[in-house]
C-alpha cells in the first residue's frame, strides 16, 4: 500500500510556521511604514527609498535565502558548520579591528555597495549549527566533562568577541541559547546547574560593580551599559524607557490607529530606534492591547511550532538545530519585548522578522529557513 | 532516552513562563493603569502658551507719548551644547551684547546644578542679556547660524553633525519680553512715573502705579501640541484666546506745558540753589493739570540712577507751613461771613502784635491797612485780626472746605493729608497764626487748588490728571469729567478776594515781578519760614500762586521754592519771576485771549525808543 505520508522522503510545508513568519514580516513592513513616514514623507523621499521599501526587499532576499536553505538537507549542511563558525568567528574579529560604528558601538562591517553588514546576527546561526553539530554526538559523550568544556568554549568565544563590540544583548542571546541547547541535548543537570549558578554569581558581581564599585572598576562595563542597567533597577530615570513605556501605555486595548502614534511621529521615541528596536512601542501603540497580543501569538505560534518540529526531528541533530533556532527567536522576542515594557535592560536587540534591520530580518528569516529545513526533512533517511 | 523529551517539556513551560512574563505588564500597562500613561503622552505634546498683552501708552493730552512698551528678547543659551567653542561664542556675541567678552565666556561655562549617582547634572540655562531689541536679536541669531568654528561641517558624522547643528540653532535662543520706554526721559517723570524692569512690568510709582491694571492688559493663552522639538502642531491648536493689550492713558498734562515748566524751574534752581522747585500749572474751571513739575526729578528710564529724594512727587508728597498764600483762606471766609469788607481798616501794630503770650511779626511795619491792603501788603497782622474776627470755629470750617487737611484725590500715588490739627487741638494763639499760614502744613497741590477755588468762583474742583482712556484701537474707553467738591464762598466774595489779588502784582504789592504784560494776574505770595524742631529757623518756603486773566481765568500756576539759598528769599523775589517766565509762555502756547489792550505799534516803537509812556489811566 502506498502511504503518501510514510513514503514520501520529503515532508509537507509547515503552513503555521510560514503563516507565522508571513504575518509577523507584514506588520513589520506596515509599521516600520509608520514608524519612519513621518519623517521621510516629510523629505519627500521617492516611495522606494524609504525604510520600508528596503525593509521588503531584505524580506524577499531573506525568503530566497530560507527557501535555498530548506532545499539543503541541513545534514550536509552541518557539515560545513565548523567551516561557516570559523569564518563568522574572523568576521567578528574583523569587525572590532575595523568595523564602523554607531552610537559609540562597532557592529558593523561596511560592504562595497554601501550595505552594513551585522556579523554578530550571521554568527548566531553560525554557532547554532556548530553547536548543534556538537552536541549531537552520543549522550554518553556528553555526560564527559571535556565534551562540556569544549561546548561552553564554543559558547564563550563568540560571547567574548561580541561583548568586546560592545553588544551586550547580542552576547547574552549566545550565553542562552547554548544553556537551552545543552539543556536539551542532555548535559548533566548538575553541571548546567553549576553553569547556571556560576553565570548568575558572575552577573551579580558585575551589577554590583557597576552600581557600586569605585569609578576604576567600572570600566568593565561602558557608561552607557551603566546608564541603562541603573535605569533598568530605577535608579536613574531614563528618557528613552519612560517615552517607550508611555507608547505602550498610551496605547490603550485597542490602539490609537495605524500611523496615529504622537509618541514616535512626534519624536518623543528617539528617532534612531523607533523602528527597530522600539517597533514594539510603536505598533503597541497604534494597535494597542490587542496589537501586542497579535505579536505575542504569532511568536507563540512560531515558537510552539518550532518545539513541535524538534519534537518530530529524525535526529539528534535536527532536533538541536530547531531548539537552538527556538531559543535564539526567544531571547531576541524577550529580551526585545522585555525592555520596551521595562522588564529587560535595554539592549540593542532587534524584534526578529519586525524591526527593521538588514542583518537581523535575513538572520531570522535564515533561521526559520532551517527550523523548516529540519521539518521537511524530518522523514528523509 | 526519554530524559531529552521530559527536557523539551521543561523548556516549552519555561518558554510559556516567559512569554506570561511579557503578558502581564502588558495588561498592567495598557488596559489597567492606560490613563495614567495617557496623560503622560498628554503631557509630552500639549501646552498652553500665554500670550502676554503689551502694556498700554501712557500720553499727553496731545498724543505725544511719555511711555511705551515695546517688544523686546531676554538672551539665554544651553552652555551644555558648547562643547569646546565656548570662546568662539562669547567672542562673536560680545560686541552684539554690548559685554565684555570674558565675563560672557564665564557666563557660558556650564554649571554644576547637582550630582546624582556620580552622574553631574549641569544646568541648561543661562541668561545672556535682558531687554535685547529685536534687531540685534536677529542678528544673534545670524550670527550663530553662520558661526565659523574651523571645521568642515560637511565631512564629520552624523552624531557630530547633530552636535553642529544643535551649537548653531539651539545653544543660544532667547524668550519674550518687553521694555518700556520713557521717550522724554525726565519729562513729567513724577506724574509718568516708572514700571519695573521684569517682564511682568508692574507699576511702581507715577500714573504707572495707580493705573496699572488699566495698563497691564489681559493675558491671553493658547492650547496646543507639539512636537519633541517644541515645534507647534498648528493643526492641533485648540483654545486660542487673543491678549487683550493694555489700555492707553491719556493724562490732562500738556508735554509743552510741562517742558516750559520743567525749563523754568531749572532756571530757578541755578539762579536760586533750592532743595526743590515745584510748578503745576492747572485749569481752574475743570481742575485739569496741565503741568506739574519738580526738580530735582528723574530719568524714569534708569529709575535707579536717582537718589530717592529725586523719584519723590513733591506736589503731592510733601508738606510745608505754606505761608502768606494761606492768607486766602481766612480773607476768604471772613468776606464770605461779611465780617469784614474790603475797605474795612486794620491796625497792624508797627510789625509787632502781643497775641495769647506771643510776638507776631511783619516782614516791614505797617500801621493801617484795608482789607485788600493785607493782602496786597500780606501782613501778617492783620491776616491774623481777621482771623480772630471769625473765629475759630468758622475759620476751621473754611480751611476745611477749601480742602486741607484731606487728600484732594488726585489719581497718582503717595498723596498725603497735610496737617490740619482738630480744633480742640489749637492752642490760643492758633487763632493768629493759622491765618498767616503757620501752624497748618498743606502740600503745593492743596495749595494751588485752594487758589482755583477762588479763581473758579468759589468751586473747588478735583484735580485731574487722566482725562481719558482708550484702547489700542483709539476707541475711547472711559472719559473722566471733572469733579466738582464744593462751594467754598460765594461769588461776590470772590469777586472782591480777586480784586485784592489783582493789587499782589502791582508796585505796592509783593509781587510786582509777576506782572504780565497782556493779563492781569490774581496771585498770591507766601514766604513762609521754616520751623525746625519748634523754632522758626532762617530758612524759607517761597512761593506764588497766580492766575490770570483774573476776571476770566484760564490758567492757574503755582511756583513753590524750598530753602532758596540765594537772590533772597521772599516769594515775590523768587518765585514770582518765574511765574511770570511760566505763565508768558504759557499764555503764548495756549493762545490765551489777553485782557489787557496791547499798546499800538507806534507806542510800542516810542516805549522800545525808550520814551516812557505815561498815559496809562486812558488805556484802561
Amino acid at each position: 500500500m502506498y502511504d503518501r505520508t510514510l513514503n514520501d522522503k520529503r515532508g509537507e510545508l509547515d503552513w503555521p510556521l510560514i503563516v507565522a513568519s508571513f504575518g509577523l514580516m507584514v506588520i513589520g513592513v506596515f509599521f516600520v511604514f509608520s514608524a519612519t513616514s513621518a519623517v521621510e514623507i516629510a523629505k519627500e523621499m521617492p516611495w522606494f527609498q524609504q525604510t520600508f521599501a528596503k525593509q521588503i526587499i531584505w524580506c524577499a532576499a531573506g525568503c530566497g535565502a530560507a527557501l535555498a536553505l530548506s532545499k539543503l538537507d541541513y545534514v550536509s549542511l552541518a557539515r560545513w558548520s565548523t567551516v561557516i563558525y570559523w569564518a563568522m568567528i574572523l568576521c567578528l574579529i574583523g569587525v572590532l579591528v575595523k568595523g564602523s560604528a554607531i552610537n559609540g558601538s562597532k557592529r558593523w562591517i561596511t560592504l562595497p555597495l554601501g550595505f552594513n553588514f551585522q556579523p554578530s546576527e550571521f554568527a548566531k546561526i553560525a554557532f547554532v549549527l556548530l553547536q548543534a553539530n556538537f552536541l549531537s554526538r552520543p549522550v554518553e559523550e556528553l555526560r564527559q566533562t571535556k565534551t562540556f568544556w569544549i561546548a561552553l568554549c564554543l559558547t564563550l568565544l563568540p560571547f567574548v568577541l561580541i561583548l568586546k563590540e560592545p553588544d551586550m544583548g547580542s552576547a547574552l542571546v549566545f550565553l542562552s541559547t547554548s544553556l537551552v541547547m545543552m539543556f536539551v541535548a542532555g548535559i548533566p543537570k548538575r553541571v548546567l546547574g553549576t553553569l547556571v549558578a556560576t553565570t548568575a554569581v558572575i552577573v551579580v558581581l558585575v551589577a554590583v560593580a557597576t552600581l557600586m564599585a569605585p569609578t576604576r572598576l567600572q570600566k568593565i562595563v561602558t557608561p552607557y551599559q551603566q546608564k541603562r542597567l541603573r535605569a533598568f533597577i530605577g535608579v536613574e530615570e531614563s528618557y528613552n524607557v519612560k517615552q517607550a513605556l508611555i507608547s505602550v501605555g498610551s496605547g490603550g486595548f485597542s490602539g490609537k490607529g495605524w500611523r496615529q502614534g504622537t509618541q514616535h511621529s512626534l519624536g518623543f521615541l528617539p528617532r534612531m530606534g523607533a523602528h527597530n528596536d522600539f517597533i514594539f512601542s510603536v505598533i503597541a501603540e497604534e494597535e494597542g492591547f490587542v496589537g501586542s497580543v497579535v505579536i505575542l501569538t504569532l511568536y507563540t505560534m512560531l515558537l510552539f511550532y518550532g518545539i513541535k518540529i524538534a519534537s518530530q526531528a529524525r535526529d539528534r541533530l535536527g532536533k538541536l538545530l530547531a531548539i537552538g533556532v527556538v531559543a535564539l527567536l526567544f531571547s531576541h522576542v524577550f529580551i526585545n519585548i522585555g525592555m520596551n515594557i521595562r522588564i529587560m535592560p535595554v539592549a540593542g536587540i532587534p524584534l526578529p522578522l519586525v524591526s527593521y534591520g538588514g542583518s537581523s530580518v535575513v538572520c531570522s528569516l535564515i533561521a526559520i529557513g532551517l527550523l523548516h529545513n529540519v521539518h521537511i526533512h524530518r522523514k528523509s533517511y | 532516552m526519554n530524559a531529552p523529551y521530559s527536557r523539551l517539556t521543561v523548556l516549552s513551560v519555561c518558554l510559556m513562563i516567559g512569554l506570561g512574563a511579557l503578558g502581564y505588564p502588558l495588561v498592567n500597562l495598557q488596559v489597567l493603569k492606560h490613563d495614567y500613561w495617557q496623560q503622560h503622552a498628554n503631557d509630552n505634546t500639549h501646552r498652553t502658551i500665554a500670550r502676554e498683552p503689551i502694556r498700554g501708552q501712557i500720553l499727553d493730552i496731545r498724543g505725544n507719548a511719555l511711555a511705551y512698551s515695546s517688544p523686546v528678547k531676554t538672551v539665554c543659551a544651553d552652555p551644555t551644547l558648547l562643547g569646546p567653542y565656548r570662546l568662539i561664542v562669547a567672542h562673536a556675541l560680545a560686541p552684539l551684547l554690548q559685554t565684555n567678552e570674558n565675563i560672557l565666556a564665564d557666563h557660558l561655562i556650564p554649571r554644576v546644578l547637582s550630582v546624582t549617582n556620580g552622574k553631574t547634572n549641569f544646568s541648561k540655562y543661562t541668561l545672556l542679556a535682558h531687554k535685547v531689541p529685536i534687531d540685534t536679536w536677529n542678528t544673534i541669531k545670524d550670527t550663530m547660524a553662520k558661526l565659523q568654528l574651523g571645521v568642515d561641517e560637511k565631512k564629520i558624522k552624523t552624531k557630530d553633525q547633530m552636535f553642529y547643528w544643535a551649537l548653531h540653532n539651539k545653544a543660544v535662543f532667547s524668550e519674550d519680553d518687553q521694555i518700556r520706554t520713557y521717550p522724554n526721559h525726565n519729562l513729567a517723570a513724577h506724574v509718568v512715573g516708572f514700571a519695573s524692569n521684569d517682564e511682568l512690568q508692574t507699576g511702581v510709582a507715577g500714573i504707572e502705579a495707580s493705573f496699572n491694571k488699566q495698563l497691564s492688559g489681559v493675558r491671553g493663552w493658547r492650547t496646543t501640541e507639539m512636537d519633541k522639538r517644541q515645534r507647534e502642531l498648528v493643526a492641533y491648536r485648540d483654545q486660542d484666546v487673543e491678549a487683550q493689550d493694555g489700555l492707553n492713558v491719556i493724562l490732562t498734562l500738556d508735554a509743552r506745558l510741562q517742558n516750559i515748566a520743567e525749563t523754568e524751574l531749572a532756571v530757578a534752581m541755578n539762579r536760586h540753589h533750592p532743595i526743590s522747585a515745584s510748578c503745576t500749572i492747572i485749569r481752574p474751571k475743570t481742575g485739569e493739570i496741565l503741568a506739574m513739575a519738580t526738580l530735582p526729578n528723574f530719568d524714569p528710564n534708569h529709575p535707579g540712577a536717582s537718589s530717592a529724594d529725586a523719584l519723590r512727587n513733591r506736589v503731592i508728597s510733601d508738606i510745608a507751613e505754606p505761608g502768606s498764600t494761606f492768607k486766602i483762606v481766612p480773607i476768604s471766609g471772613g468776606l464770605n461771613e461779611h465780617v469784614v469788607k474790603l475797605t474795612d481798616m486794620f491796625n497792624c501794630e508797627h510789625g509787632h502784635f502781643a497775641y495769647a503770650g506771643k510776638i507776631l511779626h511783619d516782614h516791614k511795619s505797617y500801621d493801617v491797612l484795608s482789607v485788600e491792603g493785607i493782602i496786597t501788603k500780606s501782613s501778617n497782622i492783620g491776616a491774623a485780626k481777621v482771623g480772630i474776627l471769625l473765629g475759630e470755629q468758622q475759620l476751621y470750617s473754611y480751611i476745611h472746605r477749601f480742602g486741607f487737611g484731606s487728600r484732594t484725590g488726585i489719581a497718582l500715588p503717595g498723596e498725603v493729608n497735610g496737617i490740619l490739627h482738630p480744633l480742640a487741638k489749637w492752642s490760643k494763639v492758633s487763632i493768629a497764626q493759622i491765618p498767616m499760614g503757620q501752624g497748618v502744613c498743606a502740600t503745593p497741590l492743596q495749595m494751588i487748588m485752594a487758589m482755583s477755588a477762588i479763581a473758579n468762583n468759589g468751586r473747588l474742583m478735583r484735580p485731574m490728571i487722566v482725562d481719558r482712556l482708550e484702547d489700542e484701537t483709539g476707541k475711547v474707553v472711559a472719559k473722566y469729567q471733572p469733579q466738582f467738591v464744593t462751594n467754598v464762598a460765594d461769588s461776590a466774595a470772590i469777586k472782591d478776594m480777586i480784586k485784592a489779588l489783582k493789587t499782589v502784582v502791582t508796585h505796592d504789592g509783593t509781587a510786582p515781578s509777576a506782572k504780565l504784560e497782556h493779563y492781569t494776574v490774581a496771585g498770591k505770595t507766601g514766604t513762609a519760614q521754616k520751623n525746625e524742631h519748634g523754632q522758626y529757623v532762617q530758612k524759607f518756603f517761597s512761593s506764588f500762586i497766580g492766575f490770570f486773566p483774573a476776571d476770566d481765568p484760564e490758567i492757574c500756576i503755582s511756583v513753590v521754592l524750598d530753602e532758596p539759598h540765594e537772590g533772597g528769599h521772599y516769594g515775590g523775589d523768587t518765585a514770582a519771576p518765574i511765574f511770570k517766565a511760566i505763565a508768558e509762555a504759557a499764555a503764548n502756547y495756549l493762545n490765551l485771549k489777553p485782557d489787557i489792550d496791547l499798546p499800538t505799534a507806534s507806542q510800542s516803537l516810542l516805549t522800545s525808543a525808550g520814551e516812557p509812556v505815561t498815559d496809562h489811566g486812558k488805556k484802561n
